[in-house]
């Protein structure tokens, strides 16, 4: 399995005292399911939004499938889907409208985005909504919208942020169950998460990050030595 | 489809009434849809009305050339203003900026989008000017077909330089302060201050060098000043030529040079996108805060206090929303240089007014300034998303809105009696009439405050995807300010006419007591819209 995304010494100054990340290297491979754990604030967000290429950054970099995000972030952006933690979508565009900006921008054929968008909507339970504004759905709805819109292109590199926030059980069962399927498919998947029983049921990797640094990084089992994750995490931070 | 074409398409889309209109379910939103389109018309019907009476006005008096040169200055004045306003909001710090970042446009595609989107959703405004000129010009000189099909092309490639110019300044200014890593809306907002400043100021520099030029005589011809802007500015000089003389090299300039100038502008806006959009959504992070002891207020300053974080945090509100105030400080120190009377001198073109007649109009020069916006226009629209935190949280709505209108009382107050105190002091009015001026400005500010609130309130606006659409063109704005401005003008000489015939104490009282009046019926609106 190749590197899919590779973080080398990353690194991100807002200007004050502290570094939001901080010389952060990690290597995500096709077919990983790789989990990013933190505290709020310790520069998980900061770093996703680098990777999908929406944040600067001041040392360092990225690659995804062997492309700089810094000199070539279009041909990494044709590969990468991103979810929010918070999407902001078009309030004023209805569902199907949106879907179908995505799937225009990536080119997919008329075919392919009617059998996907049809695939994954029934799977979220949404499909009778697409016709409403997005304005008018909840935030949970806004969210699978968004998750949607990601596998429309089915990209090589799936980032998301706090993916399962706002789901509803079902909706989270159904997310983890695309997480697995395309991961057999060899696509990687670099997430962000507060739950850690998800975290060490889903991944196969995890990053623990603490003040903008990586504390821990490798396989759970390496990680972990026997431990459950959440042990693990809370040894690390005292530390 | 082309990626550009695309992104633009989804954009109009985005905010598109008819998209709103056909897929709500909510009937109430229906009819707003269907009300502002209403209000929409109103105004392009008074636009092009307003254009009209204009053009008739010149061509009543066989002058025909400066309708043209009319048509593209006015243009090109009002796609520059309004573009510089719009620049940060619409181009930079974006509510959807993550969202398309992360897919696969280059930032010149997303910077160039936006600028068209801009273009786009003002081109019917610059089309009603210059249709209604066009019908004008054609009736009085019997123009060709030709003519008419010049005309209406070139007016869609007439504002495209002035819109490049001002979104290219937004530009260097955002990127100035996004060079400040703490207080960079600040840093933007001073900069912006200072450019309408300068513009302010430049006008009167012109004028000066024209004057001391002895061609003052000149000046005073309508022509003659149209001409001037033509000589100033070339692209009015082609857009005129181009209709009087069907130039077709001058038709090319134009065009050539507003897609020239497109690209080079966003080359370089492009290059700097993603750095200048991250510096605006990042904030240093010290992390050195340690607990001290806190201070307790009451709900309504501390909603007071909100709004005052609101304002400063936002260059887009901060820059409308304090401009009065700060132009109100300009003048006040002006006056106090240059003296009281040699502005009156200069505003009324050495008309011989002694000047101790308009100085009951000095708290209504000052309430010009200070009340062309109030915060509480847009201050319940921007809630926006936010609004559920002051729904949760158990606040009465009246208090909401007391905390609202404190905030904007506090805000003006200081600024309208400085411009009135430097005003009275260079006019040298009496002491009791400077104490009467003042009281009478604190009551102007409290009715611009309730009834900017009442405003406010009636057109609440929460689902906006940027927050210009509420700051700059909501129902709200357009209500609140422009009848306010119009009122206020026809006051300032109305006090002026009154003051002659009556002793300015009284005159001054009765004001007052108008004023209060009038404040205290929309302070009593306020709380019955809460209470609904």
């Amino acid at each position: 399995m190749g590197a899919m995304l590779e973080i080398r010494n990353y690194t991100k100054s807002y200007g004050g005292d502290k570094k939001a990340a901080d010389n952060v290297s990690l290597t995500v491979e096709s077919g990983d399911i790789y989990g990013f754990i933190g505290h709020n604030g310790a520069g998980k967000s900061t770093t996703i939004r680098a990777v999908v290429g929406v944040l600067d950054f001041t040392e360092g970099d990225i690659y995804i499938d062997g492309h700089s995000v810094k000199t070539e972030s279009m041909e990494c952006k044709k590969v990468t889907a991103y979810i929010p933690d918070n999407p902001d979508l078009y309030e004023n565009l209805t569902g199907i409208q949106y879907l179908n900006f995505v799937a225009d921008v990536f080119g997919i054929s008329a075919s392919d985005r009617e059998e996907r968008i049809r695939k994954y909507a029934d799977a979220f339970e949404i499909t009778s909504s697409l016709g409403d504004l997005i304005g008018s759905y909840s935030h949970g709805m806004k969210q699978k919208v968004a998750i949607i819109s990601a596998l429309i292109h089915e990209p090589k590199l799936l980032v998301l942020d706090e993916p399962f926030v706002g789901l509803d059980p079902k909706a989270t069962f159904t997310l983890k169950e695309i997480m697995h399927e395309m991961c057999g498919r060899g696509t990687a998947i670099f997430f962000s998460t507060h739950v850690l029983d998800v975290a060490e049921k889903l991944c196969n990797k995890v990053a623990i990050i603490k003040q903008g640094r990586i504390i821990a990084s490798g396989s759970i089992e390496e990680i972990t030595e026997g431990h459950s994750l959440e042990e693990t995490f809370l040894e690390a931070d005292n530390e | 489809m082309n990626k550009d074409i695309l992104l633009l398409k989804t954009l109009l889309l985005s905010t598109s009434q008819p998209n709103i209109y056909r897929h709500t379910q909510d009937k109430k939103r229906k009819k707003k849809v269907v009300a502002a389109y209403i209000g929409l018309s109103c105004l392009y019907l008074m636009l092009i009305g307003y254009s009209v009476a204009i053009s008739i006005g010149y061509a009543s008096f066989g002058m025909f050339d400066p309708i043209p040169v009319m048509c593209a200055m006015v243009i090109s004045i009002l796609a520059l203003v309004f573009t510089f306003f719009k620049t940060n909001g619409y181009l930079f710090n974006f509510k959807e900026y993550d969202m398309l970042m992360s897919l696969p446009f280059t930032p010149s595609t997303i910077a160039g989008c936006k600028f068209l989107y801009m273009y786009l959703k003002s081109m019917p405004w610059y089309l009603c000017i210059s249709i209604a000129m066009m019908a004008v010009y054609g009736h009085y000189t019997g123009a060709g077909a030709v003519t008419y099909v010049i005309w209406f092309v070139l007016t869609f490639i007439l504002p495209v330089i002035p819109m490049l110019g001002a979104s290219f300044l937004g530009f260097i200014i955002a990127k100035i302060g996004a060079g400040f890593k703490k207080n960079n809306k600040l840093i933007q907002t001073a900069i912006t201050m200072i450019f309408v400043v300068f513009c302010f100021s430049l006008r009167f520099i012109i004028e000066d060098m024209f004057r001391d030029d002895k061609v003052k005589e000149t000046l005073n011809s309508i022509s003659a000043g149209t001409d001037r802007a033509a000589a100033m500015y070339p692209p009015i000089r082609w857009f005129a030529d181009a209709i009087a003389v069907t130039s077709i090299s001058s038709m090319l300039l134009l065009a050539g040079i507003s897609i020239l100038l497109f690209s080079v502008v966003f080359k370089i806006v492009g290059a700097s996108y993603r750095n200048i959009n991250s510096a605006m959504a990042s904030h240093a992070a010290g992390k050195k805060y340690k607990m001290t002891s806190m201070k307790r207020s009451s709900v309504t300053r501390a909603i007071a206090f909100k709004e005052f974080k609101r304002l400063t945090g936002s260059v887009a509100y901060m820059t409308n929303g304090a401009m009065g105030e700060m132009l109100a400080v300009l003048f006040g120190v002006v006056t106090l240089i240059v003296g009281f009377d040699k502005i009156i001198h200069t505003v009324t073109q050495g008309a011989p007014i002694d000047t101790v007649i308009l100085q009951p109009a000095i708290p209504f020069i000052a309430y010009f300034f200070i009340g062309m916006v109030a915060t509480t226009v847009c201050s319940p629209s921007l809630e926006g998303k936010n609004y559920w935190i002051v729904q949760s949280l158990p606040i009465e709505k009246r208090t909401l809105y007391k905390g609202k209108m404190l905030f904007n009382m506090i805000f003006t107050m200081p600024f309208m009696l400085f411009a009135i105190l430097c005003m009275c002091i260079s006019a040298r009015a009496s002491v009791i009439d400077t104490i009467m001026y003042m009281i009478l400005g604190i009551v102007l500010c409290a009715f611009s405050t309730a009834w900017g609130c009442v405003c406010g309130i009636k057109h609440m606006r929460l689902d906006w995807e940027n927050e210009i659409e509420v700051i700059k063109q909501s129902a709200a704005v357009a209500i609140y300010m422009f009848p306010n401005m119009f009122v206020c003008m026809g006051l300032i000489v109305l006090t002026v006419v009154l003051g002659m015939h009556m002793s300015h104490v009284l005159l001054s009282l009765i004001l007052t007591a108008v004023a209060a009046i009038l404040a205290l019926l929309s302070y009593l609106r306020v709380m019955t819209l809460a209470d609904k």
